[in-house]
């Protein structure tokens, strides 16, 4: 590209003076991804975005909301972040760390000159009333007391926090765990704004959740991230603008982010977003699998924005599981068996949810951790029953379940058909086409499956309540299976399809007497990680428990979606975002091209 | 005049406590509980499960929530809050019913003044090819349903490059102050959802008045206008129309309602912000003060525009004043 020697010049010369500035007013971090294709920017611009629905309010630990966590995204730091790159825990709004040799004490050296958005100085006191008069707070609706209470030698025990100077705090914790670092990726809140709500500030405790509904003045929340709200308009668009004093920089020292607005356009559904993208009103829109032929067809017919896709650690991973604890008795003897689970694992079409349903941009799951999360990832594909009908009938078979009177299914006994009911989220495209496919092949070998949708954010409930036979439920993945145990630890809080396993009040000791051989087998290797801090003995546990996994079938995973995006190519620098996860933020590399 | 009205005042108490209560045992009846849709977020442990629940008042009977939001009512016009918000609802609903106002008017006047006129004109020209045409586009409009119209017209707009394809404004004229160009560009995006909501009214509306206008030409006063010498004009503006349009009246009444209820899904689709769509999410989300709010507003409004209508009749039909 030409361009006149004089506005060269110009630019250097601002390039320099804001990058002066900046430095002058903070301890800037220079980051940039060369392994990723990330070149520095121009600075100028606006981004849009699309809000999949209205903010319930501004305050993050208020509400735990898909569009909070995008906005917060934006507006506020955490101690630590993801490299985009490599997903390690990078330094953010602490500088550099310190752990104690015994693991259980962690102190954070804060970088020191950021500055809120409206001007006061970020201490280490902000990051101790975040902790102790918020996230701990047990009333916050989205904070997590939980993740900081310890149980020692069956003594309920607290995190403490301290500030040690003004950019020095101190974290001790009951006991070591391996998975601290990666849950400090918590939004830190400004507290000379947040102080009137805070018990330290006078207020009850559930009053926290009174913090900043979506009618403040947007000057008034604060935060240190790259950028600040601007205006909010009910049920329409959400705007923010930059942040002048920002604490990173790209390569070239231009600081960050390039984007002088970025604009969340409100957008509900599907249908309405990909007709808001078509026509250029948003720049980049996260799709489906299911969406892609039409994305990828009109790609190539040059509408000016490319599809990329990138393997997916976090998401939901879909599963097919059986409820041992199903209210008909016959069939909850029946899915409690393993041979039984394996044998209609025969008849559960992988590769073809894959093709057809995700269009090929899926892959074989793990059981249950993401392929791409290389630390914990084992391949158990090999130990998979894949789709073979006829494996499958034969395993049925072998059984005892046979068809005793002629009718095409199978009978469990000379009364009872082997007929059941499966839940599906009938609200989406993929767990309807996943149920049907489901429904298909087992009708293929004699089992009747009905099937009854609901709405797929009442899986999860439904399956705790007991309430279902069979059901299809996505389930997250997360970088370290400790931050999923109360899923996949029998007895724990979210172990749905093995309830018999939960200790009969929260907080107890799980009912071992209702386990498996594996399963008690199971809950010894979480047990033993939470608290290990080798990471080889801790990974080679977690490997044992997704053989485990693999062999006994407690639920059957289907496929790993991959993540797919669609982004004008007017906008440089994408990479993909991993979705709304704390502490992984690309927005500030983007520009206009 | 004044003892039929405040009869019809009165009576709107039992019935929107009936109502409410109806509602609130409806939607206790759905499975699952407010709380469901967090599960799966990784910090929602059972302690805070518990919390929450005892914060929202939801650990406690149905009756008695039902009693508390009925008396915050009572006595202090208190509709209570949205559990998802965490504010009262009647600020959430203030805060769309500007739009959902405009939009109604707007579309329901359009509707009327297509549909009355070609109402008039088809009965005038029965049989004619006109009439044909306009009876065909009628039960077309009626027969499709008016979110499937809105997404024919994003796709048509789309086709043709354009890019008012949802909202009311550009996202570059959204919260900024009233120009020409933001008149304009609000203009260019109010014409699909004006057009696919008010369609199918179009339909109804001028086949009630085509229907009703066939019925009085020949009765026996117009005839008697005719043989009078009226001029043709004022024997149909004046005698004939007069009367037609009636039953008309009583119709708009009920048309208040949908206000909220009769464009849902032509609303979340043409991604409008207005009430309709507040009221779907709060129910999938049993979100149940915003839900029973509405739905009590929701019938408030039908009774009113029951007794407005019952008012602009007996004003409109002599008839009726001094009957």
């Amino acid at each position: 590209m030409h361009r006149s020697r004089g506005t060269t010049l110009l630019a250097l010369a601002l390039a320099l003076a804001l990058s002066i500035s900046s430095i002058a007013a903070a301890q800037t971090k220079t980051v940039g991804y060369p392994g990723l294709g990330l070149e520095p920017g121009t600075p100028g611009g606006t981004l849009t975005l699309a809000l999949g629905d209205s903010p319930p309010r501004f305050f993050y630990y208020g509400e735990i909301s898909q569009p909070i966590q995008l906005l917060s995204q934006q507006m506020f730091d955490s101690l630590v972040e993801y490299d985009l790159e490599t997903y390690d825990l990078i330094p953010a709004l602490a500088e550099s760390w310190d752990v104690s040799d015994d693991g259980t004490v962690y102190t954070f050296n804060l970088r020191q000159g950021v500055t809120w958005h409206d001007g006061e100085p970020f201490t280490a006191d902000d990051v101790v009333f975040t902790y102790e008069q918020i996230i701990t707070n047990p009333e916050a609706r989205a904070g997590d007391a939980a993740q900081f209470t310890y149980t020692v030698d069956g003594e309920t025990r607290q995190v403490t926090f301290e500030a040690l100077d003004e950019h020095t705090v101190r974290m001790t914790l009951p006991a070591p765990s391996p998975v601290f670092l990666l849950q400090q990726r918590f939004f830190i809140m400004p507290k000379h704004a947040l102080l009137p709500f805070s018990v330290e500030g006078g207020a009850e405790p559930a009053e926290i959740n009174d913090a900043w509904p979506t009618s403040v003045s947007p000057s008034t929340v604060v935060g240190t991230g790259p950028f600040r709200l601007s205006a909010y308009v009910p049920g329409q668009l959400v705007r923010l603008e930059r942040n002048e004093n920002y604490w990173k920089a790209d390569e070239a020292g231009t600081p960050l982010p390039y984007f002088e607005r970025l604009e969340f356009l409100i957008v509900q559904g599907t249908e309405a977003q990909t007709a808001q993208f078509l026509a250029g009103n948003i720049d980049q829109l996260n799709i489906s699998g299911a969406q892609f032929p039409d994305f990828k067809s009109r790609e190539l017919a040059g509408a000016g924005f490319s599809v990329i896709e990138s393997p997916a650690l976090f998401g939901s991973p879909p599963h097919l599981a059986f409820n041992f604890n199903a209210a008909d008795s016959d069939l909850a003897e029946l899915f409690s068996n393993a041979e039984f689970r394996r044998a209609m694992e025969f008849a559960v079409d992988r590769e073809r949810v894959i093709d057809d349903v995700y269009n090929g941009l899926a892959e074989l799951p793990g059981t249950p951790t993401a392929p791409v999360n290389a630390a914990f990832y084992e391949d158990t594909t090999g130990l998979f029953n894949m789709y073979d009908l006829s494996a499958a009938a034969a395993a049925l078979d072998a059984l005892g379940l046979v068809d005793t009177n002629n009718n095409g299914v199978r009978n469990i006994s000379a009364t009872r058909e082997l007929e059941f009911t499966l839940t599906y989220g009938n609200d989406s495209a993929v767990f309807t086409d996943i149920a049907t496919i489901i429904q298909n092949d087992f009708a293929e070998i004699g089992v009747r499956v009905n099937l009854q949708g609901i709405q797929a954010s009442q899986l999860l409930g439904t399956g705790l309540s007991g309430d279902y036979e069979a059901i299809v439920v996505a389930l997250g993945n997360l970088p370290d299976p400790e931050l999923r145990k109360p899923i996949w630890q029998p007895g724990g809080s979210l172990y749905y399809w093995h309830r018999a396993t939960q200790p009969a009040s929260p907080g107890e000791s799980p009912n071992f007497d209702a386990m498996e051989p594996w399963e008690v087998r199971i809950w010894e290797i979480f047990d033993a990680n939470s608290t290990e801090m080798d990471a080889d003995v801790r990974a080679e546990r977690y490997r044992e428990w997704q053989r485990l996994n693999a062999e006994y079938a407690p639920v059957i995973m289907i496929a790993k979606p991959g993540n797919v995006a669609a982004v004008y190519d007017t906008v440089d620098n994408f990479v993909y975002s991993l979705g709304v996860i704390p502490g992984y933020n690309p927005v500030p590399f983007y520009f206009r091209r | 005049m004044l003892v039929f009205f405040t009869r019809r005042i009165l009576l709107f108490f039992p019935t929107l406590l009936l109502v409410s209560f109806i509602s609130f045992f409806i939607i206790q009846l759905q499975p699952g509980s407010f709380t469901d849709r967090y599960l799966e977020d990784p910090r929602f442990s059972p302690e805070a499960v518990e919390r929450l629940t005892a914060q929202l008042g939801l650990d406690r009977p149905a009756i008695e929530q039902y009693g508390r939001w009925v008396w915050g009512i009572v006595t202090r016009l208190d509709f209570g809050f949205s559990f998802f918000a965490n504010r009262p609802v009647s600020t959430m609903i203030g805060e769309r019913l500007a739009w959902t106002v405009v939009i109604a008017v707007v579309t329901l006047g359009f509707a009327w003044l297509v549909a009355v006129p070609l109402g008039i004109y088809t009965a005038l020209k029965r049989n004619g090819f006109t009439d044909a045409v306009a009876s065909f586009v009628g039960y077309v409009g009626l027969a499709v349903p008016d979110f499937l119209v809105a997404l024919l017209l994003v796709a048509l707009v789309l086709a043709y490059g354009g890019t008012n394809v949802g909202g009311l404004f550009s996202p570059r004229f959204i919260g900024e102050p009233w120009t020409w160009a933001k008149l304009v560009d609000l203009l260019n995006h109010l014409w699909i959802p004006v057009l696919a909501i008010g369609t199918a009214g179009i339909a109804t509306i001028m086949r009630q008045m085509r229907a009703n206008l066939l019925d009085v030409l020949h009765a026996d006063y117009v005839r008697t206008a005719r043989a009078k010498g009226v001029s043709e004009r004022n024997v149909i503006n004046r005698h004939a129309v007069r009367t037609a349009i009636n039953p008309l009246v009583s119709m708009a009444g009920l048309q208040l309602p949908e206000l909220i209820n009769g464009t849902i899904i032509a609303s979340i689709v043409l991604n409008l912000p207005t009430i309709g769509p507040l009221l779907y999410d709060s129910l999938l989300a049993k979100d149940q003060y915003v839900a029973m709010t509405l739905l009590l507003f929701a019938s408030l409004l039908l009774m009113i525009g029951n007794l407005l209508a019952d008012l602009a009749l007996a004003w409109v039909d002599p008839r009726i004043r001094y009957g």
